[in-house]
């Protein structure tokens, strides 16, 4: 039965794949092709779960069509009709138990983000001094620890501090702008927040941290990226070093990089994968998607 | 504040508005601790501006609501102080942008997701790795 094996697929890509995917850490010399075979498992997972129902439907009529046509009619005809509805309630359950959280999860997030968001872009559109660097639009804010950050959205900002743009020689200055102007261009935060409601819609114990964790770097591996085509991999290694020393004295927020940032600075040391196996990234991501939209179509065939 | 196709000249040039309006009520503070009322604030601002009452009454009505200056009535008009010191709001700003860093529904991009001080000898580890393969 397609519905049920819809249900163990979306188990399996919610669930088990994260974890191994987390654990590939070769992956995050290609960002792109690992955020995209990222995105396919969990829209994967979704569809599959989504499609538990639909699935269900079909398999259901056709055994009622199929109880009918032998000769003990009425009887065999209410005794399916009791299991069809059991079976379908079921199935619809598992469907908007996918659908609902991950709306509410949507709608709560997204909420949060922009009004932490606008209220930011307020503050900063009049204490932030507007400048030019590089071809970037800035807002400078007169604060001596060096930090660099944008705000994404359709009134974009890029902010460093005045801190920032004294620790900053010009190599490693553009190395931050392009990393900065790469996350807007590229809506980094959208591909962010979509995992994060993704994250936070599954139940507890099918979550898996270390995948969001992973997401997050490999979102930053692929700005750096962008940074290094700018001003070489040293200048954006020494960046990033810049800012880290900069700030420890006041981060006793608690290292949320959890050192992410040593890794990305090796993964600047490393060469990107080869083509054959980011081909291959690619292929695993597209068959992956495929394979719930096949089920569905096979049960409905 | 709608789209900025909508409105091709006025968005940027309130933004514009409301970042000079602030900067005269930071800069003015002192002499006026009970705060500017909208002809106070309209006269303070560079002649050449020609800005209209309303105009200047819509910029300190957007920056209440923005909750940047806050009012007090004052008679039939009202008078308008900033909600903070620049330096306060600075501070805000800056507490905002490094807590965002290390949270997980992080509403900014940063350069750095915070580091800690014991990482400081991994991360010159690693540098120096990034000069070796790649310098
Ligand atoms: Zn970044």
């Amino acid at each position: 039965m397609y519905a049920l094996a819809l249900a163990l697929i979306a188990v399996v890509l919610a669930a088990v794949a994260p974890r191994i995917m987390a654990r590939l850490k070769v992956f995050r010399r290609s960002p792109r092709a690992a955020l995209v075979a990222w995105q396919a498992v969990s829209l994967a997972a979704v569809l599959s779960a989504l499609a538990v129902a639909p699935a269900a439907i079909p398999f259901l009529t056709r055994t009622h069509t199929i109880a009918c046509a032998s000769e003990e009619c009425p009887s065999a005809v209410a005794a399916w009709r009791t299991q069809w509805w059991a079976v379908l309630v079921v199935a619809a359950v598992v469907t908007f138990a996918v659908l609902l959280p991950l709306l509410v999860s949507g709608h709560r997030i997204g909420t949060r983000l922009r009004a932490a968001r606008t209220r930011h872009t307020e503050l900063v559109d009049v204490l932030g001094d507007p400048r030019e660097e590089d071809g970037t639009q800035l807002r400078v804010l007169a604060h001596a620890t060096p930090t660099a950050y944008c705000l994404p959205g359709r009134r974009s900002r890029v902010v460093l501090t005045e801190g920032a743009l004294t620790a900053l020689p010009t190599g490693e200055l553009s190395a931050v702008l392009a990393h900065e102007r790469a996350h807007l261009r590229g809506r980094h935060d959208l591909l962010l927040e979509y995992f994060t409601v993704l994250h936070h819609s599954v139940p507890g114990p099918v979550r898996s941290p270390e995948a969001l964790r992973e997401v997050r770097l490999l979102i930053e591996a692929l700005a750096d990226r962008a940074a290094s085509r700018a001003s070489g991999p040293v200048e954006t290694a020494r960046a990033l070093l810049t800012l880290a020393h900069g700030q420890t004295p006041v981060a006793g927020l608690g290292a949320g990089g959890q050192g992410a940032t040593a890794a990305r600075m090796r993964l600047l040391a490393d060469r990107p994968l080869p083509a054959p196996v980011v081909a291959l990234m690619y292929l695993y991501a597209a068959a992956v998607v495929a394979l719930p939209l096949t089920l569905l179509w096979l049960a409905w065939r | 504040m709608t789209t900025p196709t909508s409105s091709p000249a006025s968005t940027p040039r309130l933004g514009e508005l409301e970042r000079a309006v602030m900067e005269q009520l930071w800069d003015r503070a002192a002499e006026h601790p009970e705060g500017e009322s909208v002809r106070e604030v309209l006269e303070g601002l560079p002649a050449g501006r020609d800005l209209a009452y309303t105009t200047v009454m819509t910029v300190l009505d957007r920056l209440t609501k923005k909750q940047l200056v806050t009012r007090a009535r004052d008679g039939r008009a009202w008078r308008y102080r900033p909600a903070g010191t620049r330096e306060s709001l600075t501070a805000e700003t800056m507490r905002a942008s490094l807590e965002d860093a290390s949270d997980r529904h992080a509403a900014l991009l940063h350069f750095l997701d915070g580091a800690s001080p014991d990482e400081l000898a991994e991360l010159r580890a690693a540098l120096a790795e990034v000069e070796r393969r790649r310098g």
